[in-house]
């Protein structure tokens, strides 16, 4: 935190704005800040709670940054850094105009399963992270809760915690849970029959609100106002509640994000009835994975595999 | 308290049940595979009621559905007519009387901003007001308000019965069942015992002590003339707004945000006309046929929110609609506050530079 | 709107202009006998093909999706073929995962003169979908829409 702190004070007048996480509405909830004043840094905060990929907003405040020669500062974890790694490959975000600082990511708390380890549910005061270990206080007092058992399902599987494409890298290397890719949960769907697998997603789906906070909330669903999901003409879906047209939607985000999805989880975290749907785009990243051998983000001068082909390539 | 009811905790299933023979009742319950999600859900034997947690969406969708049939239409082909084809139309409708058991206060009183939009005119809409007038809510007073209610802040409280027909009160063992209105005694009626003295003096302890808690800080009922001040300050909006993604969560979870769009959804000769849930936090609300958006971006969306709850309409209707309920708070994914947007309003101190 | 006892098969088929769509006619002007099942509508190269037509119509109830393009490095456009069919074969292995079965989908390339070969595509694929049947889709079809169905040949 104090090295976060001084580092960018040490930076601040070549900086236009930082983008960071503060303190939310509770502890528990650290939210997107963007801080453009010298006094406004000391309201960064750093921990396993601070969840959002803050890469989603990249895009946007550079078509609207003015051009002062001052760069835009970004924390961003590991996950994070392959989303911006995606963009710059797509040409959505120049690379130059920002000063990425990397921080390594000892995983991220998943609030469902954080509220199900704590003993207490008074609202909590007070929250520290230290060796793994996440103390939480409320009027109940101090729980000491590890991280391990209360991690979002995007860490358990992640392989980049420390992030990549940064300017500097502030804190201790963590060792990554995972070395390969890792695609656990895809194979626990795909063990189901055909039909079970139908019924699974029907009911999964049918609880979707069509909010879209999903599709906002994916840093590589850069079309924005402009989605296909709401449009009339062409119309793909319509307004109807049932579950084919939240299914269309599912796959206009899915098949969009055929490789160029960099598994941040964004999708699922954000959804408010619970769905799995970083799943689609997990089997996606895998398809990617196998056809060829591409993983999106890590090499800013590769070329999404959709957006190129190989004559030579044979099998498909 | 003159007359009340007891329930039995055992008995819950039992009486829902009873209620279901004359009405839909909508009940929060947990889905099988996600015990942490609870939704408003119609009453069958056997579902997991959750009467201890705070549902996730709120209980709007019982009578304003996410999207629903305003009209049936069919396409004949006639030649001897100048259009070359005649349209029939059907808007045949049946209306079940609903029980709402178990929501919270908040939950109730929400409907409060739909009626004098919906039912008082000067257009009154059927298909709600019809709903409306078959509904009754039994609301919990609540006890687990997190970091994220408000309620107090817009006159309202954890044992408001404003907007319900009958509070359900948590006691030993059980609850007591307390008749708010005509309607809801009816209800009660049948389904209840009649609670012993010392239940009733037990029911009333807990609503005077709940009664008396204060949920939220301050008031942000008296800010309609902060917001005008503040409407041209895009530093303001900006400082409050860069972090919003702009979906549609805080609206679609909103027991109070009513706004919707209608559309004719069609397959060969015949289709429905339907009314589905729509959001000013979504870019083609405000669409003009031009191509022009008078709301091109998030920070003129959101400031829209802000000002249809807290200045348009108690302008208008002398309320505010929002019901404290804090559901935009804590879904929200980037935790976007509205309670610290309006709170600021009239703020002398820039909170930004 | 009378109910048929068994609904009608339906293949739908995305034709290239410049290949299939030739071969498909040449397969007629020879009569060739062909199964009834295929409804064919004209893309201007498969490279047009967006995955999601696979899966939209797969989801509404078609029973079988046919692509069919120039051979590869034949493409009229030279190279639209060889970017559809890395969509292609990843909407093929994807459509598994969301519960849609995988053989209702077939990709392939026909040129304008393989009337024969034409002939033994919409032959095999058309036995495949009849050995599976109709396709349930993705979520019901609302009232108006069945009865929409019922009322047009082909919606
Ligand atoms: S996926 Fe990896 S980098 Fe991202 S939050 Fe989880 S542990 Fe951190
Ligand atoms: S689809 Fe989901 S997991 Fe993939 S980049 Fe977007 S938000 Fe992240
Ligand atoms: S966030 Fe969840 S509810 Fe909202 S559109 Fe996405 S899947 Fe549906
Ligand atoms: S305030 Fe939050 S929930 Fe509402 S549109 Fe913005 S990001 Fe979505």
């Amino acid at each position: 935190m104090d090295t976060l702190h001084a580092h960018l004070e040490a930076l601040f007048d070549d900086l236009e704005l930082v983008i960071g996480w503060e303190t939310g509405y509770e502890p528990l909830r650290p939210t997107p800040a963007f801080l453009r004043s010298r006094e406004d840094l000391s309201r960064l905060v750093w921990n396993p709670l601070c969840a959002p990929n803050l890469s989603v907003y990249l895009p946007g405040i550079l078509k609207d940054a003015k051009e002062t020669g001052k760069k835009i500062g970004v924390c961003l974890k590991g996950c994070d850094s392959r989303s911006l790694g995606a963009l710059v490959q797509e040409g959505f975000v120049e690379r130059e105009r920002l000063y990425v600082v990397g921080l390594p990511c000892p995983g991220t708390v998943d609030p469902e399963a954080l509220a199900e380890a704590r003993k207490s549910s008074a609202p909590v005061t007070h929250v520290s992270f230290r060796d793994g270990l996440l103390a939480i206080t409320s009027r109940d007092g101090t729980e000491e809760i590890e991280l391990e058992r209360v991690l979002a399902r995007r860490c358990r599987r992640c392989r980049h915690p420390n992030p990549l494409h940064a300017d500097v890298i502030l804190g201790d290397p963590v060792p990554p849970r995972r070395t390969e890719p890792s695609f656990s949960d895809v194979d626990a769907v795909e063990a189901m029959s055909l039909e079970e697998r139908r019924a699974y997603w029907e009911e999964e789906l049918s609880r979707c609100l069509r909010c879209y906070a999903c599709r906002n909330a994916c840093p590589l669903c850069v079309c924005r106002d402009r989605c296909l999901a709401e449009s009339r003409t062409p119309k793909w879906t319509t307004q109807r509640d049932g579950v084919r047209d939240k299914f269309l939607f599912h796959m206009i985000h899915a098949l969009h994000l055929a490789g160029r999805c960099t598994e941040c989880g964004e999708c699922e975290r954000v959804c408010p009835v619970g769905i799995p749907v970083a799943l689609f785009k997990e089997k996606m990243a895998r398809i990617a994975l196998e056809l060829w051998d591409y993983q999106a983000g890590t090499d800013p001068a590769a070329t999404p595999p959709l957006q190129t082909f190989d004559p030579s390539e044979t099998g498909i | 308290m003159e007359q009340a009811f007891f329930l039995a905790d055992a008995e819950l299933q039992e009486a829902l049940a009873g209620l279901s023979a004359q009405a839909d009742v909508w009940v929060p319950a947990s889905d099988a595979r996600k015990p942490g999600l609870v939704r408003f859900r119609r009453f069958q034997p056997g579902l997991t009621v959750r009467l201890d947690a705070r549902s996730l969406v709120s209980a709007k969708e019982v009578l304003f559905p996410r999207s629903e049939t305003l009209l049936r239409f069919t396409k004949e082909k006639d030649l001897s007519v100048p259009a070359g084809h005649r349209i029939h139309l059907d808007d045949a409708r049946t209306v079940r009387p609903v029980v709402v058991f178990g929501c919270r206060p908040c939950d109730a009183r929400g409907f409060l901003t739909f009626d004098p939009v919906f039912t008082k005119g000067p257009y009154r809409d059927p298909y709600y007001s019809e709903r409306r007038e078959k509904t009754t809510f039994v609301s919990l007073v609540c006890r687990d308000a997190d970091a994220a209610c408000f309620c107090s802040a817009v006159g309202s409280g954890p044992a408001d019965p404003e907007g319900s027909d009958a509070q359900l009160i948590p006691v030993d063992g059980g609850y007591v069942l307390r008749p708010v209105t005509e309607r809801g005694a009816a209800l009660l009626e049948p389904i209840g015992r009649t609670a012993a003295p010392e239940q009733i003096r037990e029911a009333q302890d807990v609503l005077d002590q709940v009664g008396r808690e204060t949920v939220g800080e301050g008031s942000l009922t008296t800010l309609a003339e902060a917001f005008r001040a503040r409407f041209q300050d895009p530093a303001f909006w900006h400082a409050h707004i860069d972090k919003c993604l702009s979906c549609g969560l805080c609206t679609f979870v909103c027991p109070t945000c009513y706004c919707f769009t209608i559309t004719d959804e069609a397959r060969g000769l015949n289709g429905e006309r339907i009314r589905s849930w729509d959001a000013c936090m979504f870019p083609h609300f405000t669409l003009e046929a031009s191509g022009h958006n008078p709301r091109p971006s998030k920070v003129e969306r959101y400031r829209n929110r802000v000002g249809h709850k807290f200045s348009y309409f108690p302008a208008r209707y002398g309320q505010v609609a929002c019901c404290g309920c804090g559901r935009c708070v804590r879904h929200c994914p980037v935790s976007v506050d509205i309670r610290a947007v309006v709170r600021d309003l009239p703020a002398q101190e820039e909170a930004h530079a | 709107m009378s109910e048929k006892n068994e609904r009608q098969l339906r293949i739908v088929g995305f034709l290239c202009n410049w290949c299939s769509y030739g071969g498909a006619d040449t397969a007629g002007v020879c009569r060739f006998k062909q199964p009834p099942l295929l409804r064919i509508i004209r893309i201007p190269c498969t490279g047009r093909m967006d995955p999601l037509f696979v899966v939209k119509a797969l989801a509404q109830g078609a029973d079988g999706v046919l692509v069919s393009g120039c051979h590869p490095k034949d493409c009229h456009y030279a190279v639209g073929n060889f970017y559809a069919r890395r969509r292609l074969e990843l909407v093929k292995r994807f459509l598994p995962f969301v519960g849609l079965d995988p053989r209702r989908f077939h990709y392939t390339w026909v040129s304008a003169s393989e009337g024969q070969r034409w002939q033994e595509v919409v032959t095999e694929f058309s036995a495949v979908i009849q050995e599976l049947g109709p396709n349930p889709g993705i979520g019901a079809d609302t009232p108006m829409e069945t009865a929409g169905q019922a009322a047009s040949a082909f919606a």
